[in-house]
């Protein structure tokens, strides 16, 4: 685990910014997570996640060319570089080994149960 | 896409470029602004700038606010840190001494609270009133031997607020400046009475019905404008309401007073308890104009208040001159009579005016509070300043490693500032505890209600707090800086052993502390006197055992009087009894009174009027200086005989009272001969001297008591009797009687209220004062402890130790006295100005009082110096 290490709000960022490939902005990200996740996402907690996610050399960061709509400031477009795509295949194979690991038996008592 | 005209607030774009990262601004703002646009599409630009100001609020994290330049403010902030553990640490490990100066400061800020809620509440009397500014009241001459200047204004203090009723339409007939004008009676006692209820309601007065036109006072139910325009209304207080009515409704409810009018109820009300004046029920004036119509036409019948309201921008000054013409133009009959106006501003505290309409406060006592507050938080602040420079020696070592590692004197001087703060703070949260729960003993003790609601509002707390920071400085800023003084290299060396720094200053500030102690001891010593010497004062009559019955105005008893007298008269315990319109006390009124001259001519002056029977003078033992008394035996008295005081037949020109017997009177259509004077007696509290007062011989109808001359061993068991008694004869009437000296000591009871306020805010300001001396009796006998044990081996009495411990304090006291006493005596003879019968301030008053604050100095030394004098020497000497 040691090797990657990535917090859940984390891993969706990282996953979003590879949805948007080539389009991944603070905005766009935001209003994406917003969408599909249906949960509310502020500006300030999601460029804390940028920032740890680049200092963790998962995203790489360019600056847009700037238009009129925002005020004139440009965009900062992110994408995933290797160790970024690495670190969410990782996070995923955890997740299958794990859920793989689950006896039949506990799935299946739930459905009785319920 | 079109520039929208929504805009983010500025404001906060600049606070996000301040705190924001520079490196990232520029993407983040961006992020925001295009939100920003987006959200004022969809949901409106007030909703969309409130996400805004959230989101920048939630952007202001770690990792996004910028790295301020440099190291120092990040110091600063270590650096606070520590002060504050240090002074925490400090606080902690002396709790004795932060016990003292928390408790000093905590009952000098309590005090200070509460002084201010009290004079916050003087000072915002009538206040609120909306045309509080111009509002004003007629002031009333009525012919007496004051010259009338020839611009007609007298001093307020020749003037009274009582006055005649016509003058009221005159006035707003004359000045087109007046707008509404509204009067009112003086307060009489009616029998009350619905459903059953019956009590006598005290404080019932008639009144306009153009009242709500001036007063604010607080509406509960009914409609002001039309309460009082008919004749049989009443309107009455929140708390007569529940009395009567409980949870009833009384508005158009119908209350029987005294067992024969019908008053219709039209209105509920509360006059907020920052009034100068307030009745329990107002009746309309319609009411009484129906029962008395010639007294609405009367310029000499005085019994109204008149009050009135000028538009805005109207100059009284230039009213006031027209004063003069505005009287001949009216048909005033009355010599000598004239007029002034007062703003309703000076009506409570600054009024000189005589016969107020309630009680009025008084501007010396509100300055004489202010002082003793600020004595008590001086006196605290003392305290700190010694304690904390007594002490330096403990913390010189920590002041030298600090100076060695590095430490300027200013960040020094800071430190102990922030020492001082914490410590402030503490008391102040300490006093403000202390404020709370002695805040309703405070309105028991003044018996007015001080409402908090004024010291609760935002501004006065960030004042509260800044004052809070400016004590901790005043009381840290000497410290400080002596504190932070000293030298590192003579400290850690071990040469700096004592410390004769700043001992003069300590010195004088323990004078200063006695010398304000002693003042507030002989302050309320005199004051106690003064109380003391006015309720044995020889008035000139005697109300010893005087029980007073009050029948108000009950016509039912008139009729019957003598029988009532009759029958009262003959239980054995009754010595005499003598029916009267007033007792001493009690309120009277003035009248329009002549007394011809040497020469024949007719003298007019409005002396007060007591109507009474022939039995009066007797039974109060009242001296008659010349001529004789009322009696059944003159049958004529009842119509043509008089009775004045010294004072009277004075002003009518007769030094020697001799000379004024069997000459003309007139008085409320009255003429006859005056048949004798009678000793000035003090009829009025000893505020005043004896003024001028007509003794008229009453009719039955114009006696509202009577006084009873008891002699008995049970006044339980006598008074019973008489109730019993009363009850066969009245028994419609309830048995309302006192006796006449509570009655007549009523008038001292401000006076007694100053005592008690002014004694008990002297007593904390004392017990703060021997906090800070036990303090420094705790810290000089510590440091002589080696002194002492070595004394101690070599064979030093107890006594003689004692008395060692305590000798430089006694020189202290000496020279502390020399000051405080020509200070207190100038203090103390202008507080006795304000009567006209005053103690002579004797040296004994004095004497008691240095002697009391030596005493209770040496007990509270001896708490420490005894124990310290006790102390086996071996502990002290022993060095392992």
């Amino acid at each position: 685990m040691g090797k990657y290490q990535l917090g859940e709000f984390e891993e969706i960022v990282l996953l979003t910014v590879g949805v948007l490939y080539g389009e991944a902005y603070g905005v766009s990200i935001k209003l994406s997570i917003e969408e599909k996740l249906n949960r509310k996402v502020s500006v300030g907690a999601l460029q804390s996640a940028l920032k740890r996610l680049e200092e963790k050399g998962y995203l790489t960061s360019k600056e847009g060319e700037s238009t009129s709509e925002r005020g004139g400031r440009p965009k900062l477009y992110f994408t995933l570089t290797p160790a970024g795509k690495d670190a969410i295949e990782y996070a995923r194979e955890v997740r299958n080994q794990l859920y793989n690991q689950i006896p039949k038996v506990a799935l299946d008592l739930k459905l009785v149960t319920a | 896409m079109s520039h929208s005209s929504a805009q983010p607030p500025k404001l906060v774009l600049r606070f996000f470029k301040w705190f924001c990262d520079p490196g990232i601004h520029r993407y983040l703002e961006g992020d925001l602004l295009e939100l920003f646009e987006a959200n004022s599409q969809q949901k409106g630009v007030k909703k969309a700038q409130w996400v805004f100001v959230w989101e920048v609020i939630r952007l202001f994290r770690p990792g996004i606010i910028k790295n301020f330049e440099g190291t120092q403010k990040l110091n600063y902030y270590g650096m606070f840190k520590n002060y504050f553990k240090v002074s925490m640490r400090n606080i902690l490990r002396n709790k004795t001494f932060s016990a003292l100066n928390v408790t000093g400061l905590g009952v000098g800020i309590a005090s200070c609270l509460l002084i201010m809620i009290y004079v916050h509440n003087e000072l915002s009397y009538d206040t609120y009133n909306a045309k509080y500014d111009r509002t004003f009241r007629i002031l009333h001459n009525f012919g007496s031997d004051v010259e009338i200047p020839a611009d007609g204004l007298l001093p307020a203090s020749e003037l009274q607020v009582w006055g005649n009723a016509p003058i009221a339409q005159a006035l707003k007939d004359y000045f087109p400046e007046v707008e509404h004008v509204f009067r009112f009676t003086t307060s009489n006692s009616f029998l009350l009475e619905y459903n059953g209820r019956r009590f006598q309601e005290e404080g019932i007065a008639f009144g306009d019905s153009t009242f709500y036109q001036i007063f604010d006072w607080k509406w509960i139910a009914g409609n002001p404008a039309v309460a009082l325009t008919r004749p049989n209304t009443i309107i009455i207080s929140q708390s007569v309401a529940e009395k009567y009515f409980g949870d009833e409704n009384p508005i158009g409810k119908v209350m029987l007073a005294d067992s024969q009018e019908d008053y219709e109820v039209t209105g509920v009300y509360e006059i907020p308890p920052n009034s100068h004046f307030d009745f329990n029920a107002l009746v309309s004036m319609k009411t009484f104009i129906g029962y008395r119509p010639i007294i609405f036409e009367s310029w000499g019948y005085v019994d109204f208040y008149t009050y009135f309201t000028v538009g805005d921008n109207v100059d009284i000054k230039t009213m006031e001159a027209r004063i003069p013409d505005f009287l001949s133009n009216t048909d005033n009959d009355q010599e000598a009579y004239t007029i002034g106006f007062e703003p309703l501003a000076d009506a409570y505290l600054y009024s000189e005016a005589r016969r107020q309409p309630g009680p009025t406060g008084n501007e010396d006592n509100i300055y004489i509070f202010i002082s003793v507050a600020a004595f008590v938080l001086l006196i605290a602040c003392i305290n700190f300043m010694n304690l904390s420079t007594a002490r330096s020696m403990e913390r010189a070592k920590e002041v030298a490693i600090r100076k060695t590692i590095g430490s300027g004197r200013g960040s020094l001087i800071f430190q102990f500032l922030v020492e001082s703060q914490v410590l402030t703070f503490l008391s102040a949260v300490i006093g403000v505890l202390l404020f709370w729960i002695s805040h309703p003993q405070l309105e028991i003790l003044v018996d007015k209600r001080l409402p908090l609601d004024w010291l609760l509002t935002a501004g006065n707390l960030a004042i509260g707090m800044s004052l809070v920071l400016l004590l901790g400085l005043v009381a840290g800023v000497y410290p400080a800086f002596v504190l932070s003084k000293f030298k590192a290299v003579k400290v850690l060396k071990g040469a700096f052993k004592n410390s004769k720094d700043g001992i003069w200053l300590r010195r004088s500030l323990v004078i200063v502390q006695y010398a304000l102690s002693i003042v507030l001891i002989v302050g309320t010593a005199v004051v106690f006197d003064q109380l003391q010497y006015l309720r044995q004062f020889d008035k000139g009559f005697d109300n010893e055992q005087m029980l007073v019955i009050d029948y108000g105005w009950d016509g039912k008893v008139q009729r019957k009087l003598e029988a009532v007298k009759a029958e009262l008269g003959q239980h054995s315990a009754v010595e005499s009894i003598a029916a009267s319109r007033a007792t001493p006390g009690d309120f009277f009124p003035n009248g329009g009174t002549a007394v011809k001259d040497k020469n024949g001519e007719w003298i007019w002056t409005s002396p007060g009027v007591y109507e009474i029977d022939e039995d009066f003078i007797p039974t109060y033992g009242m001296e008659m200086v010349t001529g004789r008394h009322y009696s059944s035996d003159h049958p004529g008295d009842s119509a043509y005989s008089m009775i004045l005081n010294e004072a009277a037949a004075r002003e009518f020109g007769y030094t020697n009272p001799l000379d004024i017997i069997g000459k003309d009177f007139m008085q409320w259509g009255r003429e006859g001969k005056v048949i004798g004077v009678v000793k000035d007696f003090n009829y009025v509290s000893l505020h005043q001297g004896v003024e001028p007062l007509a003794l008229r011989y009453s009719t039955r109808w114009s006696t509202t008591k009577l006084s009873l001359r008891l002699k008995s061993d049970n006044y339980t068991q006598t008074l019973t009797e008489l109730e019993n008694i009363w009850m066969t004869l009245a028994p419609h009437r309830p048995f309302i009687a006192q006796f006449s000296n509570d009655n007549f000591n009523r008038q001292y009871e401000t006076d007694a209220r100053f005592g008690n306020v002014f004694s008990i805010f002297s007593g904390l300001a004392i017990f703060v004062a021997c906090l800070g001396l036990f303090g420094l009796t705790i810290y000089s006998t510590t440091q002589r402890q080696k002194e002492i044990g070595v004394r101690k081996v070599l064979g030093a009495s107890m006594q003689s130790l004692v008395t060692m411990l305590s000798k430089d304090f006694i020189k202290l006291f000496l020279i502390a006295m020399v000051f405080a006493l020509p200070v207190a005596w100038y203090f103390m003879n202008t507080w006795l100005e304000g009567f006209a019968y005053r103690i002579d301030m004797s040296w004994q008053v004095f004497a008691i009082a240095a002697v009391g604050t030596l005493v209770i100095s040496l007990l509270t030394m001896s708490f420490k110096t005894v124990s310290a004098a006790l102390a086996n020497p071996v502990e002290s000497l022993r060095d392992e």
